[in-house]
């Protein structure tokens, strides 16, 4: 399901839809350039020797790349609803690593209204190719008129 | 990225935080050459672009907002971010100024873990609140 460069309609939507899904493979390239542009150089994101010495055992990506992978998903979806009346709550269960293929999947889990104003509650997850849950959580859309 | 930090000072340790405790704010310039790196780290396909083109991605601006947070922290080796709230309530312009603030909302023992909840919030240039969530980090006691 994809919205972008058109009009959402409510009725296009309907509560058990799934969102398109996202597949990233990340590369420890990929969370080194992540740290340039956030300016999160927190070793245990880009320091090999030091993050091995750590519980993670090796460098972990941000949490905040996942996240930028949902946001992905959910924009794809919603267009500016999401950008403007977007609500997300996760949790980080495992730390996604470098060579990690990660698939960011969603489901509308139910569709409410609240003074005639159309909310879109979806359930989000995000599971690397060992099927280890990285990311779980919800998200709500504040449908824009 | 343009940052500009309102105050330097050396990052504060985890043994000094108290709940209240509010870090230095941080001011980013987004203009479109800072986006576009972030666009390009996140690999956002080209079918977004024409959203990214005119609008700051929101989970962007909350990766400035947990930076800022984090730069001005110095967090033990093991900590973990586990969880993450985040509320995105106006459109921000690629181009805009932010303000990014942090702001320790709890701090809690649990054994031999400690639970640090930061409250995130990112202003605009009209201080109208663009973006608001909270930061769960678990820290090894």
């Amino acid at each position: 399901m994809s919205v972008l460069n058109q009009e959402l309609k409510l009725s296009d939507l309907h509560q058990g839809d799934n969102l398109s899904s996202v597949v990233r493979h990340i590369t420890q390239r990929d969370i080194n350039r992540y740290a340039e542009a956030s300016g999160d150089f927190n070793p245990i994101h880009i320091d090999e020797s030091f993050a091995a010495q750590t519980p993670f055992g090796g460098t972990v990506a941000h949490g905040m790349l996942i996240l930028a992978y949902v946001s992905e998903m959910m924009t794809a979806a919603f267009g500016k609803s999401w950008l403007v009346g977007g609500k997300l709550s996760v949790r980080f269960k495992a730390p996604a690593r470098p060579e990690d293929i990660l698939t960011i999947t969603g489901k509308i889990d139910s569709i409410e209204h609240k003074e005639n104003v159309p909310y879109v509650n979806c359930g989000l997850e995000s599971h690397n190719q060992r099927g280890e849950t990285i990311v779980i959580g919800k998200a709500t859309v504040k449908l824009c008129s | 990225m343009e940052q500009n930090k309102s105050k330097d000072s050396l990052p504060i340790t985890f043994e000094q935080l108290v709940a209240g405790y509010e870090f230095p704010p941080s001011r980013y310039e987004l203009k479109l050459s800072v986006i576009a790196k972030y666009l390009e780290a996140v690999g956002k396909p080209s079918k977004l672009d024409s959203l990214a083109s005119e609008f700051v991605p929101p989970v962007a601006i909350a990766a400035y907002t947990m930076t800022a947070v984090l730069q001005s922290l110095s967090l033990p080796p093991g900590a973990i971010h586990t969880a993450q709230e985040l509320e995105f309530l106006k459109l921000v312009p690629v181009g805009a100024t932010i303000n990014c603030r942090g702001r320790v909302a709890r701090k809690l023992n649990r054994g031999k873990l400690h639970l640090l909840v930061i409250e995130l919030n990112a202003l605009n240039q009209d201080q109208e609140e663009v973006l608001s969530g909270q930061a769960t980090i678990v820290v090894p006691g």
